[in-house]
């Protein structure tokens, strides 16, 4: 005996293929009714008409459509109207789904990694243009701020009126009144871009300590953010072997490791960390290697729901760093 | 010459509503005055085409490269095929021309299944305008998911996933859907499979042979160079379980 079933329908065939009982879906076929019946089964949840053949023939084996055990028989499949209303069920399945991929923090992250590093780079291009382009007609400008020397472009109308600001003396060669406009709105948009930067760079923060608790607790959230995005994922960085955890972000150099011999890389994205950029060169290849199996670690508490890392697991790894600066005071011997 | 008919010069049709002209392929489009990808429309006999490019389409292109008729190559009007990797619906859209028409005069059904919720995003808003086009978010190696959109056995499936494994992908699915003697179209992304033997035509040659231990018969391998480097096209039929 076997169970058959689908979205709509179940039946009862015997060994020879012969439908010996069928119960059908008689209730109203709405597209949400249907939606609901077709992720029951997608989710592998049979359908309650199985239950009410089972109570009749309680050794009949149960079997989604198309399990390959299935003899063949001929299965009350659904009739071009239901199909038609299943059909349109099914786009209205895929439009929920597409919308759900928008509550994955990965592809969030990814955008707001990304647009930080865009907007970054942008804004210190636009940044160095002003200070050499301010600095053309205002040679004696010293520029100690960078961030507060653009502000005061922004701020001034005229040449003049930077001129008093910054307390120099006025050149003689002049920009024309249209030039100083575009240097001065430039300046504007810098200052604007700084501004849009670290608003991004907060939103960042917060998915980032959201998303990945223990490895921003390690790390710091902009790292474990940047991280995450170079594994493709959460899921894919908890599964990643500490070993390339380490070296994500120095592809260029590990590459040419494996190509040509050359020395391999120690460190990735992670020498952003003070603890192996501040360190001395002989022991950053020692602490990035033991920080990455931590990070290895904090990542899979972070993927399978582990209690997040505070405060006090963050200082034992400190403890190794320090312990690791400690053996390894000196640099090694040169090599004969 | 060997290997097929000969191809004749002048336009014809492959279909009600695909039509070859000397090298390149059109399909009558079934949403008039829209191109789904940037392609190019025009008018033959009052009516509107859409240009089936085959750089953009392995379809087009292995219609293109074909030994034998194009035409069967192409799935019969009205019925309901299934396509594995829809990607963002370049071939779906003229399939759909093809197997549905206009408002689904014909009565076809398009079952397009992806991964990708990008790509789907971009299948949900064809299938809006394009009734028969069903859109699936989906693996193609998980036919519980999906299969019950798939009633009856198909008569036409086509895959191109690019992902690892591609042959087993394909060989299950043409197990679970694929009619007796209807076809099965594998497109087979070479740097996708991970091969330490050599070249590719070692590899090509390895597909074929698992394919044929598969009970489906390799009717024509099509390469597809100069449209999609890297590729080839299996055209296989569905054998007697």
């Amino acid at each position: 005996m076997w169970l058959w079933y689908d979205w709509r329908a179940a039946a009862i065939a015997d060994a020879h293929g012969n439908i010996v009982d069928i119960a059908s879906w008689d209730g109203h076929m709405t597209e949400h009714a249907i939606v609901q019946r077709l992720s029951q089964v997608e989710q592998g949840i049979a359908i309650p008409e199985v239950q009410v053949l089972l109570n009749r023939f309680p050794e009949a084996k149960v079997c989604l459509h198309g399990d390959p055990e299935l003899p063949e028989a001929d299965w009350p499949f659904p009739d071009d109207e239901a199909q038609e209303m299943a059909d349109k069920a099914a786009l209205r399945m895929a439009i929920e789904g597409v919308q759900r991929s928008a509550s994955d923090p990965d592809r969030r992250l990814e955008h707001l990694v990304r647009g930080s590093d865009e907007l970054r780079a942008s804004h210190l291009t636009m940044e160095a243009r002003l200070i050499e382009w301010a600095g053309l007609f205002f040679p004696m400008a010293v520029v100690t701020d960078r961030q507060a020397f653009v502000a005061c472009v922004a701020q001034s109308e005229t040449p003049a009126d930077f001129a008093q600001r910054m307390e120099l003396v006025l050149p003689q060669e002049q920009p024309s009144p249209s030039e100083w406009a575009s240097i001065h709105e430039w300046a504007a948009d810098t200052s604007q871009a700084q501004s849009r930067l670290d608003r991004l760079e907060h939103a960042l923060r917060l998915l980032a300590s959201e998303h990945l608790p223990s490895v921003t607790a390690l790390l710091g959230p902009l790292l474990a953010a940047r991280l995450c995005v170079e594994a493709h994922g959460l899921q894919r960085l908890a599964r990643l072997p500490s070993g390339t955890v380490q070296i994500l972000g120095a592809e260029k150099a590990f590459f040419h490791h494996l190509k040509t011999g050359a020395p391999s890389p120690k460190h990735g994205h992670i020498f952003m960390h003070p603890w192996i950029s501040r360190s001395p060169r002989w022991v950053r290849g020692k602490i990035s290697r033991m920080l990455a199996g931590k990070i290895s670690i904090a990542a899979k508490i972070d993927a399978f729901d582990g209690t997040p890392w505070g405060d006090e697991d963050v200082a034992k790894v400190e403890a190794r760093v320090e312990a690791l600066l400690e053996t390894h005071k000196q640099p090694p011997a040169r090599r004969r | 010459m060997g290997g097929g008919s000969k191809r004749r010069r002048g336009p014809r049709h492959l279909s009600q509503t695909v039509r070859l002209d000397r090298r390149s392929l059109w399909t009558l489009n079934a949403v008039p005055g829209r191109a789904v990808y940037g392609e190019s429309l025009r008018r033959f006999q009052g009516q509107e085409y859409r240009r089936w490019e085959p750089h953009r389409s392995k379809l087009a292109a292995a219609m293109l490269r074909t030994k034998d008729d194009p035409a069967f190559l192409l799935p019969e009007p009205g019925t309901t095929i299934l396509y594995l990797g829809a990607g963002h619906g370049t071939s779906v859209s003229h399939l759909h021309d093809h197997l549905c028409g206009e408002q689904n005069r014909l009565g076809g059904r398009l079952v397009s299944v992806d991964l990708a919720p990008r790509c789907l995003r971009d299948l949900t808003f064809l299938a809006e305008v394009r009734p028969g086009l069903v859109p699936v978010l989906g693996d193609a190696r998980k036919h519980a998911g999906w299969g019950v959109l798939v009633p009856r056995k198909v008569d036409w499936l086509f895959q191109d996933v690019a992902q690892a494994g591609q042959v087993d992908i394909f060989i299950a699915a043409c197990k679970r859907f694929l009619a007796p003697n209807g076809t099965g179209l594998l497109s087979l992304k070479a740097a996708s499979e991970r091969w330490t033997g050599e070249g590719e035509a070692a590899l090509f040659a390895e597909v074929e042979s698992a394919l044929n231990g598969a009970s489906l018969r390799v009717i024509e391998s099509i390469e597809l160079t100069g449209y999609e480097d890297n590729h080839r096209l299996f055209v296989v039929e569905g054998m007697e379980a």
